[in-house]
C-alpha cells in the first residue's frame, strides 16, 4: 500500500514529541557531548567543493557557522543571520539585512561586506555586494533559485583570516582540530540565538558503525550513527533509534553518458531488473524505500509516479533490442560491507536480464554504487544539488510549478546516468543521558538545544 | 527517546479508493450542495478555495483524454483529513464532468484516471496518472500551497488541584500576572521575551491595552525564563536574566528596563517592607501569614538562580544553584525548598541543608490554602510521561506527602510561579499538539 504517510514532517513531530517526553526537567548547562561519525572530514570549510557532502559534514558545519536564512521543519525559510530581506525586480535583487550585534568567534563584527565576501567565495558566479549592514545578491536570470539555497551548508558565512583560518559565528568554536580524526569544540557564550547548554563537543571521526555502537555501549559516546541495515537490530536491542525521513539517494551512477540509444536501452533494462523490494527486505533489513525517482515523494509530492517494481520481462525485452551487450564493471566503496553486498545483488539481478555486470572495489568502473545525501529543502534546490553532485546536466529552471519540477526530473533521469535504487534515512542512536537533541530536515543532527542529564552546572 | 520515530503514518491520513460508478454525478452535486449549505462550515471554506485547483487539474486531464468516458479513482495519501479529502474528491468529479468527461465504470471506459492526493512539505500535490490503451501512463499534476496548522485541551485525594486556562498565544510566553480581578481575572499582564502586554476583560473579551517593550542588550539565554511581580506603588516589575524592568507610576503605563543583576523576589511582594502578607484564600479564620522576604540572584546567561540569597536563611547566604524555590512556614522558622540543578530538592531551614531523595521536576511553588495543613507545595512531576503534570504536596516533617492527584497538562511546563495573592500559582505550558503557549491558574480546592 503506497503511503505518503511516512511524511518527513510527521517524523519530525513524532521525534519532537518523543524528545519532549523526556524533557520534564529544565535543561542543564554544562558537560561535554561525545559524538562519533564514520566520515573523516579533512576540512571544515563549508565551501570546499573537494569534500563530499554528508550528513556528518552538515552537522559539523552547523555547529561552527551560521547561514543567512534557515529552513524549518515545515520547509519554510526563516531568518538566521539575516533578520529580514526584501526582494526586488522580480526576485532578481535580494537584499538581506543582517541581525544587529553579531560577532565572529574572533570578536570582529559581522558586517555586510564580510557576509558578501563569504558568499562570493562559495559562489564565484554570483554577484554579491554589501551595503552597510546589508548583503545584496543580484541575479541575471528571471528565474533565480529559491531563497532556501542560502540555507545550504556551503553558503554558511565564513570569515577567512590572513592565515586562511576559518572563523564562524556559530554556537560553538574550534578548540582543537585534527583533520580526519578529532574535533573539539567549546560553547560560544555570546551566540546570538543563546548560549548552548553544552559546554563542549568532542567529535571522533572515521569510526566504523560497529566501533560507534561499542563507544555508545561503553559510555564513551552519547550520540552515534547507525547504518541503515542495522536500524532494526539496534531498535530490537532496546536502544533508542532516531531516523530522519529518507534523505539519502542510493543509486547506480554511470561514469559516462550513454553513447547511443542502445546504450540507454540497456541502462533502462538494468534499472528494471533490480529487485528493490527483496533487497530492501534482506540486505537493508527493511530500512529505506525502494525508489525509481531522484526525489523522494515527501520532497516532491509525486515520487510514486516512478515505479520502482522490477519488471524482468520488460528488461529482457529491452536487452533483446540491442545486439552487442557490453560487460560493465560496478564499483563500490570497499570500506562499506553493505555496498559490496548490494553491488553483488544488483549484478545478480542484471544477469537475470541478460546483462553483464562485474562488481569491483576499484576506483574506476563503468557504473558506481553511490550514496548521495539530498539537500532536502526546497525540491528545486534538492534536484539542482543532486544533479550537480552527480554530474547530470544543469537544470534549465530553478523554480516553478510542481509539473515543471516533474519534467525537470524526468529529463535528468532520461540521460540514463543515474538509476535510483533506494531512498535511505539518516539514523542515529543516543544515550539516555543526552536530552533534547533533534534531527534537521536534511538528516543532520542538531544539538543547539541539547543538554546532558549528567551535567553539573 | 524510545524506538524508531520515523515509521508511523500520519494519524489523520485516510486512504480510500472511490470508483465513480458508485457515485453518480448528481449524487456528487447534491452532496456537495449539502456540504455547501453549511453542514461543514470550515471545511467548505477550504473546499471553495480548492475549486480553482480542482478545475485546473480537470482541464489538464481533459487535455490528455479529450471529452469522453473515463474511469476515475481517487486516493488520498496526504495529510488531508477524511472529510476534506472527500470534499476534494467530490469537487474533482464535478470539475471533470464540467470539463466534458463522463465518469463510468472501468470496463466501459476508454481511459482510466488515477488521481492521488499527495503533498510535499509546502504544498498539496494532486497527481493524475492517465492510462489510455497499452501505452505508458501520462502524468499531469497541480499543486496548491498548504495552509498553516490549526490548533486545539479529580480524584479521591483530600485536595483537588484545579487548573483554569487564562490565556493562550502562539508565541513564547514566560509568565502571566493577574493585575486586577473581580471574582475572575479582569486585567492581566503577559510577559514574552520581547515585551509585556496588558489586557483587560471587556464585555467578556480580552482587549489589548498596551504593549511595553522589554529592551535588552545581550542575547537571551536558551530556555529563557522571566517573572512578573505586581507591585503596590507601581503596576509591576518584570525580571528576566540580566534585565530588570519596572513600570512607572501614573495613568499611562510606561516601562523602563536596565541591565542588572538585582535579585529576583522569591517571596512575592506583599503588604509591608519587612513582610509579605498572604491572604488565606477561602479560609474562615481570615488569618494572614507573614513570611520574611527573600530574594535570589539569577544567572544572567543561564536558566537558574546562582544560589546566592538575600538576606540569608539562617546561616545560609548561599544554597546550591536552583531552578525554583518554595517555602513552608513552620512555627518558629520557614522551611525552604530549592529545586536544585543537581536534580535534588534541597530542604534548608537555616541550620541545615538537607538534599532530598524524592524526585520532582525543576519547577515548584508554594501556595497557602485553607485545606489540610494550610500550606502546600506544587511540584511538576519528573517522570517520563506523555504529558507533564503538577501535584500538590504537604510536608508533615521532611518527607513530602501527596495531597492531590496529578493535574495533567498538554505539554511541558516551562514556568510555575506563586501568584502575589499567595493561594494560587501560574503555570505556563507549551502545548505539544498545537505548539501554542498556555497560561493556567492552579488552585487547590478542599475536597472534603
Amino acid at each position: 500500500m503506497r503511503h505518503i504517510a511516512w511524511n518527513w514532517f510527521v517524523a519530525s513531530s513524532l521525534l519532537l514529541g518523543a524528545l519532549a517526553l523526556e524533557a520534564e526537567t529544565r535543561p542543564r548547562y554544562g558537560g561535554t557531548l561525545h559524538v562519533t561519525m564514520r566520515a573523516a572530514l579533512t576540512s571544515l570549510d563549508p565551501a570546499d567543493g573537494s569534500q563530499p557532502d554528508s550528513f556528518a559534514r552538515r552537522s559539523v558545519t552547523a555547529l561552527l557557522f551560521d547561514t543567512l536564512v534557515s529552513v524549518d521543519e515545515s520547509g519554510h525559510v526563516k531568518p538566521a543571520l539575516a533578520e529580514s530581506w526584501q526582494l526586488a525586480r522580480g526576485n532578481q535583487r535580494r537584499q538581506f539585512r543582517l541581525r544587529h550585534g553579531i560577532r565572529f568567534h574572533d570578536g570582529t563584527p559581522l558586517t555586510g561586506e564580510a557576509a558578501a565576501s563569504s558568499l562570493r567565495a562559495a559562489n564565484p558566479s554570483w554577484v554579491v555586494i554589501s551595503e552597510g549592514d546589508s548583503v545584496i545578491i543580484e541575479c541575471d536570470s528571471p528565474d533565480p533559485a529559491p531563497l532556501a539555497e542560502l540555507a545550504l551548508s556551503r553558503n554558511a558565512i565564513v570569515k577567512r583570516d590572513a592565515d586562511n583560518k576559518l572563523i564562524g559565528t556559530g554556537a560553538f568554536h574550534v578548540v582543537d582540530w585534527q583533520p580526519g580524526k578529532k574535533l573539539s569544540l567549546a560553547a560560544e557564550e555570546e551566540h546570538w540565538s543563546g548560549r548552548p547548554f553544552l559546554e563542549g563537543i568532542e567529535i571522533e571521526m572515521g569510526r566504523s558503525f560497529r566501533d560507534q555502537m561499542t563507544a555508545l555501549e561503553l559510555g564513551k559516546a552519547e550520540l552515534v550513527e547507525v547504518a541503515p541495515e542495522q536500524t532494526h537490530r539496534v531498535s530490537q536491542a532496546g536502544h533508542s533509534l532516531t531516523s530522519s525521513a529518507p534523505t539519502e539517494l542510493l543509486a547506480l551512477l554511470f561514469t559516462r553518458e550513454a553513447s547511443s540509444p542502445e546504450g540507454k536501452l540497456l541502462r533502462e533494462a538494468l534499472g528494471l531488473s533490480v529487485e528493490r523490494g527483496s533487497i530492501r527486505n534482506v540486505l537493508l533489513q527493511g530500512a529505506g524505500q525502494p525508489a525509481a525517482s531522484l526525489l523522494p515523494t515527501w520532497i516532491s509530492g509525486y515520487g510514486f509516479v516512478f515505479k520502482a517494481e522490477a519488471d524482468l520481462p520488460r528488461a529482457r525485452q529491452l536487452r533483446d533490442q540491442v545486439r552487442t551487450i557490453p560487460a560493465w564493471t560496478i564499483g563500490y566503496d570497499g570500506s562499506d560491507p553493505l555496498a559490496r553486498l548490494l553491488a553483488e545483488r544488483v549484478a545478480l539481478n542484471a544477469k537475470d536480464a541478460g546483462l553483464s555486470l562485474q562488481p569491483s572495489a576499484s576506483a574506476s568502473s563503468d557504473v558506481r554504487l553511490v550514496r548521495i545525501p539530498l539537500a532536502a529543502s526546497d525540491p528545486w534546490i534538492t534536484l539542482q544539488e543532486l544533479a550537480a553532485q552527480s554530474g547530470l546536466p544543469a537544470m534549465k529552471s530553478k523554480s516553478g510549478p510542481t509539473e515543471d519540477l516533474y519534467a525537470a526530473e524526468q529529463a535528468e533521469l532520461a540521460t540514463g546516468r543515474l538509476i535510483p535504487l533506494f531512498h535511505l534515512p539518516a539514523s542515529y542512536t543516543s544515550s539516555s543521558g543526552l536530552r533534547n537533541w533533534a534531527l534537521r530536515i536534511d538528516g543532520s543532527w542538531d544539538v543547539a538545544n541539547a543538554w546532558l542529564e549528567s551535567a553539573k552546572p | 527517546m524510545r524506538g524508531a520515530v520515523y515509521n508511523s503514518a500520519i494519524p489523520e491520513t485516510s486512504q480510500k479508493s472511490v470508483n465513480n460508478a458508485f457515485c453518480p454525478a448528481f449524487v456528487v452535486r447534491v452532496l456537495r450542495f449539502a456540504l455547501l449549505l453549511g453542514a461543514f462550515g470550515p471545511a467548505v471554506a477550504r473546499a471553495a478555495d480548492w475549486s480553482a485547483v480542482e478545475q485546473q487539474l480537470a482541464r489538464k486531464i481533459v487535455a490528455v483524454t479529450g471529452p469522453g468516458a473515463v474511469a476515475l479513482t481517487v486516493e488520498n495519501h496526504s495529510s488531508l483529513g477524511r472529510r476534506d479529502g472527500d470534499i476534494v474528491q467530490n469537487g474533482l468529479r464535478s470539475a471533470l464532468e464540467q470539463a466534458g468527461i463522463h465518469l463510468v465504470k472501468a470496463e466501459q471506459s476508454a481511459a482510466s484516471v488515477a488521481i492521488t492526493l499527495s503533498e510535499n512539505p509546502t504544498s498539496y500535490v494532486w497527481v493524475a496518472e492517465i492510462h489510455q490503451g497499452a501505452g505508458a501512463a501520462s502524468v499531469v499534476m497541480v499543486s496548491v500551497a498548504r495552509s498553516g496548522r490549526s490548533s486545539v485541551v479529580h480524584d479521591s485525594m483530600p485536595i483537588a488541584l484545579r487548573k483554569t486556562l487564562l490565556w493562550t498565544q502562539d508565541g513564547p510566553m514566560l509568565d502571566l500576572a493577574v493585575l486586577e480581578e473581580n471574582g475572575t481575572p479582569a486585567r492581566i499582564a503577559v510577559l514574552t521575551p520581547e515585551n509585556v502586554s496588558l489586557y483587560r476583560l471587556q464585555s467578556g473579551k480580552w482587549q489589548a491595552e498596551q504593549t511595553l517593550e522589554v529592551s535588552h542588550t545581550r542575547p537571551w539565554p536558551l530556555d529563557l525564563r522571566g517573572r512578573l511581580v505586581p507591585a503596590r506603588d507601581h503596576l509591576l516589575d518584570a525580571y528576566l536574566p540580566g534585565v530588570i524592568c519596572r513600570t512607572g507610576a501614573g495613568g499611562v503605563v510606561t516601562m523602563s528596563c536596565h541591565d542588572g543583576d538585582d535579585p529576583w523576589p522569591l517571596v512575592p511582594a506583599g503588604g509591608s517592607v519587612n513582610a509579605s502578607v498572604f491572604p488565606s484564600a477561602g479560609s474562615t479564620s481570615k488569618t494572614s501569614a507573614a513570611i520574611p522576604p527573600l530574594a535570589a540572584f539569577f544567572a544572567p546567561t543561564r536558566n537558574f538562580f546562582t544560589g546566592v540569597l538575600t538576606p540569608a536563611i539562617g546561616k545560609f547566604s548561599t544554597v546550591p544553584k536552583f531552578y525554583s524555590a518554595a517555602f513552608l512556614p513552620r512555627e518558629k522558622y520557614t522551611l525552604w525548598l530549592f529545586a536544585a540543578t543537581d536534580g535534588k530538592v534541597h530542604l534548608v531551614d537555616g541550620v541545615s541543608d538537607q538534599p532530598s531523595k524524592f524526585e520532582w521536576g525543576s519547577d515548584i511553588a508554594a501556595v497557602r490554602t485553607s485545606c489540610g495543613a494550610g500550606w502546600q507545595v506544587l511540584a511538576a512531576d519528573a517522570g517520563e510521561r506523555s504529558s507533564d503534570s503538577v501535584r500538590a504536596y504537604e510536608f508533615p516533617d521532611r518527607e513530602p506527602v501527596a495531597v492531590s492527584a496529578a493535574a495533567d497538562f498538554p505539554g511541558a511546563i516551562s514556568a510555575l510561579w506563586s501568584e502575589a495573592r499567595g493561594d494560587t500559582a501560574i503555570g505556563i505550558v507549551k502545548n505539544r499538539e498545537s505548539g501554542s503557549y498556555e497560561a493556567y491558574r492552579l488552585e487547590l480546592v478542599c475536597s472534603q
